[in-house]
């Protein structure tokens, strides 16, 4: 499974990839000075938070939103093991934002679902993986069983 | 981000382009492709670095971050990029007229006409007290009153142009009012260019029409080839050319003014392509001024063999020995340059340019229109773009403007671009015209082109146009067809023109790119508000569109819907 690696070394807050993420992911007109008078807002999927460091989805091999979500609609694509919300069942509970141990999942009140990065599955490549100037952005191999993503080491419920 | 797009219209540059990519040689479209994706908040306007608690932005998709350290919110950072813009772009307007000014009263030029030159000297200065110049008293009577109405009238270097330079650094000013200091600012830069264009006539003679060739194949095998780039003093590319007098000694030009009569300087190529005549390797010594030029120059000449001159230099020294000099270098490098193949390609297309508006018999133009055989008239200017292919916006503009029965005028680089696909041809005027546009063209002389050239952007030849056409007609310049397009704008010194063409009432496309799209606000001011105050909008086109739209939103402007 491949996932968003970054570099904070590289990263300088330039916001590219929370900006291009709002126009491809978030928008609906996907041309940037169009997305931009959009409303409601655009919402990125990733946010750049302080100390140089842009907040993707880990896509946790044992992820508690999938868990806490009460009607399935925090789903994972079993081929890729990417983990996405599926917006039409959506109740807006934020059940998901209440657990997601890094912060990632956005309660959005004007689109009354949650928003996470679902690392562009549909796309053949995550938009703000090509648009980082620096190189901080890299999509990397992960390995099955590795902890360093994770929360917690595997265990089963 | 990938850049996928044909790089240029022009077959003679195309032909370089295998040979740079083979050699590795760095131009202009690869540099453009490394920087991509170009800063999303540069493109709409959204940041800011005018002070040292930066640099700013203002999110568009988040909640924080709307507004800037100093509280500028995405408005007034948008209004912000179009008035630093504008700025620069009068500055070079006027460091042109400066730095020619100056050589005429050092005494540089023994004026053909002493007395006129003496007085647009004299106003010249004018321009530092209150601004009322002679040339300001050509415009109508009722646009100055709107503009004094509006508080736009360019009342002196001081109170205009400083001033909008310092709104970037701080106050309190609400959008619209910011803009309207854009635009006097602007206007300077307007006043500024009549002056040289005046300047110029007075000490050179008018400029006639001449059949100018152009493009690559302009370049001389057999001798040294001197190539202007960018603009400098006209006096010292009369000196330079004087100096060589009897002297087998090729003069070109590249982004810069073809006429210093009675010499003139066939344009080689233009700007998006200006890499490419030291490709050929048949140029002997560049001579660079600094607007317009690019600095990518300095590398490439290396590759080549090329000595670059500036004239810009800090201890500049007399004319004459930079003339001199510049001669014995050229000289010396042709014979040191002797085993470096000269590749010079067979393009050449000839055309006339240098038409100013005394050629023009204004009122058959406005007969023409009030008969409707011509539907309007179209101001075409702006460079190149890397964005887009290089000459294919404009000449197919004006191409289809052409057919429709549209009166194209061009300025400056433009017209080099039109010129290299033989629109500004005689010979070909038939072909590309409408029936209506070409009784009218025939009828005005021989040798009128389809499209117009009305000089180069140091002279301001459209300017002079459009006040003869409102002054015939006794009409406001609002009221008439009329509509500018600048379809591969590149320049701040575009922006500026295409504020002050907005603020004499002609409604004005600016393709691909400007700096505002962020802010609705700024948006609706260049729209709905400068319509209110002068009459005439500034459309910003960001949008991809096929040629034929665009040809359709002109269309709409000049029937004024």
């Amino acid at each position: 499974m491949k996932v968003i690696k970054v570099d904070p070394e590289k990263c300088t807050q330039c916001h590219t990839c929370d900006l291009w993420c709002g126009v491809e992911i978030g928008s609906t007109a996907k041309e940037l000075n169009d997305a931009i008078h959009e409303k409601p807002q655009p919402l990125p999927r990733v946010h750049v938070e302080g100390n140089n460091f842009p907040l993707h989805c880990r896509h946790c091999e044992v992820a508690p939103c999938i868990d806490a979500c009460p009607n399935g609609t925090m789903r994972r694509d079993p081929q890729t093991g990417l983990v996405y919300v599926y917006e039409p069942t959506c109740i807006a509970c934020w059940m998901c934002v209440m657990v997601c141990p890094f912060g990632i999942i956005a309660p959005s009140a004007s689109f009354h679902t949650a928003v996470k990065c679902d690392r562009c599955r549909n796309m053949e490549y995550p938009i703000c993986v090509d648009v980082c100037p620096t190189g901080a952005l890299v999509l990397e191999e992960r390995e099955e069983g590795a902890t360093w993503y994770g929360y917690a080491p595997k265990r089963s419920f | 981000m990938d850049f996928i797009q044909r790089k240029t219209a022009d077959r003679a540059v195309e032909l370089f382009l295998n040979e740079a990519a083979e050699k590795e040689i760095p131009l202009v479209w690869d540099r453009y492709e490394g920087s991509l994706p170009q800063c999303g908040f540069c493109e709409t306007g959204l940041n800011c670095r005018d002070c040292l608690q930066g640099p700013c932005i203002s999110h568009p998709f988040k909640d924080q971050n709307k507004v800037g350290i100093c509280g500028k919110d995405k408005d007034i950072l948008g209004v912000h990029s179009f008035v630093r813009l504008v700025v620069q772009g009068v500055m070079g307007y006027l460091d042109q007229l400066a730095d020619f000014a100056k050589g005429v009263e050092a005494g540089e030029g023994s004026p053909k006409r002493k007395q006129e030159a003496a007085k647009i000297l004299n106003d010249i200065q004018g321009m530092w007290g209150g601004g009322d110049t002679d040339v300001m008293k050509k415009f109508p009577k009722a646009l100055i009153e709107g503009w004094k109405a509006t508080g736009v009238y360019p009342d002196g270097i001081g109170n205009a142009l400083f001033k909008v330079s310092q709104k970037l650094d701080g106050g309190v000013g609400n959008v619209e009012e910011t803009l309207l200091w854009a635009f006097k600012g602007a206007l300077m830069g307007c006043a500024a260019q009549m002056l040289q264009g005046r300047l110029k006539a007075s000490v050179f003679g008018d400029t006639a029409p001449t059949n100018v060739e152009v493009n690559l194949g302009v370049l001389q095998k057999e001798f040294p080839n001197i190539l202007f780039y960018g603009h400098f003093s006209p006096l010292l590319k009369r000196k330079i050319a004087e100096s060589a007098k009897g002297k087998k000694i090729g003069f070109t030009g590249v982004c810069t003014d073809p006429f210093v009569p009675p010499y003139s300087f066939a344009p080689v190529t233009n700007y998006g392509s200006q890499e490419i005549p030291l490709m050929t390797g048949a140029v002997d010594l560049i001579v660079a001024g600094d607007q317009c030029v690019n600095p990518s120059l300095t590398e490439l000449a290396k590759t080549w063999k090329v000595e670059i001159i500036s004239t810009e230099g800090l201890n500049r020294g007399s004319l004459d020995a930079l003339a001199q000099e510049i001669l014995e270098k050229a000289q010396e490098a042709f014979k040191a340059r002797g085993e470096v193949p000269r590749n010079i390609p067979d393009a050449k297309e000839s055309g006339f340019m240098g038409f100013s508006v005394k050629d023009i018999d204004v009122n058959k133009i406005l007969k023409a229109m009030s008969d409707e055989k011509i539907k309007g008239i179209a101001i075409l200017a702006g460079c190149n773009n890397v964005k887009l292919t290089q000459d294919q916006e404009i000449v197919s503009l004006a191409r289809e403007l052409l057919k429709k029965d549209v009166f194209c005028i061009s300025e400056g680089c433009a017209s080099v671009s039109l010129a290299k696909f033989s629109l500004l041809n005689p010979k070909q005027r038939e072909v590309s015209c409408g029936k209506g546009l070409s009784a009218l063209l025939a009828s005005l002389g021989k040798n009128v082109p389809a499209v117009i050239d009305l000089g180069s952007c140091e002279n301001s030849g459209v300017t002079d146009f459009l006040l003869s056409l409102s002054n015939a007609g006794k009409k406001h310049l609002k009221e008439l067809p009329i509509v500018a397009c600048f379809p591969e704008a590149n320049r701040t010194k575009a922006v500026a023109r295409a504020a002050w063409t907005v603020a004499m009432g002609v409604p004005t496309y600016f393709c691909p790119f400007l700096p505002v799209t962020g802010s609705q606000k700024t948006m609706d001011a260049l729209g709905g508000y400068c319509e209110e105050k002068f009459g005439a909008r500034l459309h910003v086109v960001t949008q991809k569109m096929e040629y034929k739209e665009k040809v359709d939103l002109l269309m709409k402007s000049l029937k004024r819907i």
